[in-house]
């Protein structure tokens, strides 16, 4: 006897995300044979697709294989019923965040284009505060120099500060997630620990290996992989400025190298979005539906990059509304950083952490 | 009965065509029946046999071939398609198209233009895996039972080969097609169906496989008058196979080509592994599928084949099919009931397509799909799978009650 326990809200929240009619799937398994990365043993996603038509969220936000598919889409291609599967696993996704984020209320906001004036109004007024409580909530005069309107003690502190807190509040969701998983596969053993499985999919991380297998979306792997070194690159130019800020002498002239890293890894990232965009813009049928979450990340990420330009440019020229655009900078950089556990930037977190889980029960991709 | 009633237009000689022809002659009407093939028979008489008592076509059709040729009442054109149609119920006008009939009605087949003629033709009879002469007789039952010659082969006089070997005067390589005007009081469509075209399921791989065929094909290959005369042969050794592997929803159920069930495949597959089963005993037999369907007696033939311990029923669709170097091909699906993937290496492959309706190029009313909806114009009356898939005894079925429509 299996006892089911349909959750009819998530459901509902489920098709309202997909835009799939997940009833219409016939479970036929066509998904699961196109598909390039389904294990032999319980491939996915027909499994996954019967689960989402019985609405049983538990088995599908512990499942690590929603995070083991990269969304190629060949299943959606394939699938004689038009259900969408990789859609389907998509918007799981998409749920998982809301599911875990701790407050709860900022998963809701970060995915409801409703709540969006609400989720730019919070880091307004929070930056506003800090800039108050500083005593710099005015437009400084004389050559721009951005340190005189969010001096970089505060600028540094602060903001640190907030992205340790939500980085915590993300690893609380994590332990939930990585607990809700093993329940759901408490009848295969684990092996190693985390540190060891980790270590076990770092050449994946690196690589983005899974990504070739992808023949739908040939360009997918390039632009990932842009936007992942192009990220990381300037999380580390980012560390370096606050030791500069610190020590030397700071902005950085434009021929130190590790400014010259960082508006290289400003391009990368500009041309690796700008694939994705052009993608899911003008290559609506190998790319599937685009959600809110999706789109509220990729432009965010996009502002926070050309903005970022910008700003550095503004400081250069010295023009007049340098500090307000420092400001709408400083609001992406949020958007980012400190939202990141509530927003599709959250697959960074969930994701390696689910691909961890995989490694310790001995679940690989087919690839 | 009204004499001065005009006669019913029946279009399409198929198993439908022709019992609502005969149906509608034998109660003293006038029909005149036309099939655009040079025979009669339509995808039946192609058929090793058929449900529900697996006859072979040439028991049923022969029957209605001589209700045919007993009847006055019935007129028939082959080779012949309507052009056009105009008017109303009790007063249709229609425009019938003839190909040139390079043979004669006189034609007493007995078969010397075949021998001399040098031009070969792809059979369709059968599918084209056979080649014939381009002077031919379409298969040993036909009806009209004569040759018929394929001007798309033909050299005409620049050969005239046939023309000096013919006894009877019978051939004419200077016809020309002919237009009739004809004047009916109603008009039944029943232009059958043709099977998916196989070659559009790129992950099958049917179009670069050899020992992937379809299951009308399958008939072909198997019937006494087909490829392999009772024999099931690979084509890629013309060995016969040991391991086979039917593949249910080819195309099918499918909204990337046809959306609908075609609901004769799944008793079709089991019907075949059974006679696979009969004529090598000790074979394999896989069927994939995602339900199998099959409705009233036909479920005896599910019972059948689930006590045939050499026939597996594995619940799965399949999602590609590759070919081995040696030309087996490799199955893959879910097995559904294990959740686990499974690969399968078969000898040969039959496809289970679907049906499709015929195209008749005139302006009907037709669903999406292009089956034509019960209703039209009064007195236009589509009949079986021209409305929607069935088996024989179903379009017989619904070709008696055409018949009465037609009447009225």
């Amino acid at each position: 006897m299996i006892n089911i326990s349909p959750d009819i809200k998530f459901k509902k929240q489920l098709k309202q995300v997909s835009k799939s009619s997940l009833n219409e799937c016939m479970q036929c398994g066509t998904c699961s044979v196109v598909c390039s990365l389904a294990p032999e043993d319980r491939p996915f996603p027909r499994k996954e697709m019967i689960w989402a038509g019985w609405g049983m969220k538990d088995k599908l936000i512990g499942n690590p294989d929603i995070w083991l598919c990269h969304q190629c889409g060949d299943c959606t291609s394939y699938c004689p019923r038009g259900v969408n599967p990789s859609d389907v696993i998509a918007a799981v996704r998409e749920i998982t965040y809301q599911h875990y984020a701790k407050p709860k209320f900022l998963g809701k906001i970060l995915n409801n284009p409703k709540w969006l004036p609400v989720a730019i109004l919070i880091p307004t007024v929070i930056i506003s505060a800090i800039l108050f409580t500083a005593g710099t909530l005015q437009i400084p005069e004389g050559p721009v120099n951005y340190s005189k309107f969010f001096p970089h003690a505060w600028l540094n502190s602060s903001f640190t500060f907030l992205w340790i807190l939500s980085i915590g509040l993300g690893i609380v969701g994590l332990r939930n997630f990585w607990n809700d998983m093993k329940r759901q596969n408490e009848e295969f053993e684990s092996k190693g620990n985390f540190i060891q499985n980790l270590f076990m999919i770092l050449k994946e991380i690196t690589l983005h290996s899974n990504f070739s297998t992808c023949t739908a979306q040939k360009t997918r792997k390039i632009a990932h992989l842009l936007v992942f070194y192009g990220f990381i690159m300037l999380l580390v130019v980012t560390a370096f400025a606050i030791y500069a800020a610190l020590t030397h002498n700071y902005p950085l002239g434009l021929a130190h190298p590790v400014k010259i890293a960082g508006n290289v890894a400003g391009a990368m990232l500009f041309t690796g979005l700008g694939i994705m965009i052009a993608n899911r813009i003008f290559d609506k049928k190998n790319f599937g539906n685009s959600t809110y979450t999706d789109w509220l990340f990729l432009i965010s990420m996009l502002l926070l990059t050309i903005s970022g330009v910008i700003v550095e440019a503004a400081r250069f020229l010295n023009w007049g509304i340098a500090y307000h655009l420092y400001f709408f900078h400083l609001i992406c950089v949020w958007f980012i950083i400190i939202y990141l556990p509530y927003t599709k930037f959250g697959h960074l977190l969930y994701r390696v952490v689910a691909m961890v889980f995989a490694v310790s029960i001995n679940r690989k991709v087919k690839a | 009965m009204n004499k001065t009633q005009k006669p019913v237009l029946v279009i399409g000689g198929g198993i439908s065509g022709i019992t609502t022809a005969v149906e509608i002659a034998e109660v003293g009407k006038e029909v005149i029946l036309i099939e655009k093939e040079p025979y009669l028979g339509g995808n039946v008489v192609k058929f090793n046999n058929y449900f529900p008592k697996l006859c072979p076509p040439t028991c049923g059709l022969e029957i209605n071939f001589r209700r045919i040729k007993q009847n006055p009442g019935i007129n028939y054109f082959t080779s012949t398609e309507v052009v056009e149609i105009a008017g109303e119920k009790g007063n249709f006008k229609a425009k019938l198209k003839t190909e040139p009939l390079y043979i004669k009605n006189n034609c007493t087949a007995c078969g010397k233009c075949a021998e001399v003629c040098p031009e070969e033709r792809p059979n369709d009879f059968n599918y084209g895996f056979t080649k014939n002469k381009a002077a031919y007789l379409p298969h040993e039952m036909a009806f009209p039972y004569k040759y018929f010659i394929d001007d798309e082969y033909c050299k005409k006089e620049s050969c005239n080969k046939c023309v000096e070997v013919c006894n009877y005067d019978a051939i004419d390589l200077n016809a020309k097609e002919e237009i009739r005007e004809i004047e009916v009081s109603s008009v039944v469509i029943a232009t059958g169906w043709k099977n998916y075209d196989a070659s559009k399921i790129d992950n099958l791989n049917y179009s670069t496989s050899k020992n992937i065929i379809t299951n009308v094909e399958f008939e072909r290959f198997i019937a006494s008058n087909g490829i392999g005369e009772n024999k099931l042969l690979r084509l890629s050794d013309k060995n016969e196979p040991k391991k086979i592997a039917f593949v249910q929803c080819a195309g099918s159920r499918d909204e990337n080509h046809l959306p609908y069930c075609s609901a004769v495949c799944c008793s079709a597959s089991l019907k075949h592994a059974l006679t696979i089963q009969e004529l090598y005993p000790k074979s394999e037999i896989k069927i994939f599928y995602i339900d199998l369907r099959v409705a009233g007696r036909n479920e005896d033939f599910l019972v059948k084949v689930q006590n045939n311990k050499n026939i597996e029923l594995i619940k799965g669709k399949v999602g590609k099919i590759t070919e081995t170097e040696n030309n087996n091909l490799i199955l893959e699906a879910e097995d559904i009931l294990s959740g686990k993937k499974i690969k399968y290496e078969a000898d040969m492959v039959v496809l289970a397509t679907g049906i499709v309706p015929s195209n008749l190029n005139l302006n009907l009313e037709k669903d999406k799909n292009q089956f034509m909806l019960d209703i039209q114009t009064e007195g236009i009356i589509p009949v079986a799978c021209s409305r929607k898939p069935m088996d024989v005894s179903s379009s017989v079925k619904d070709a008696t009650a055409a018949a009465l429509k037609a009447i009225q």
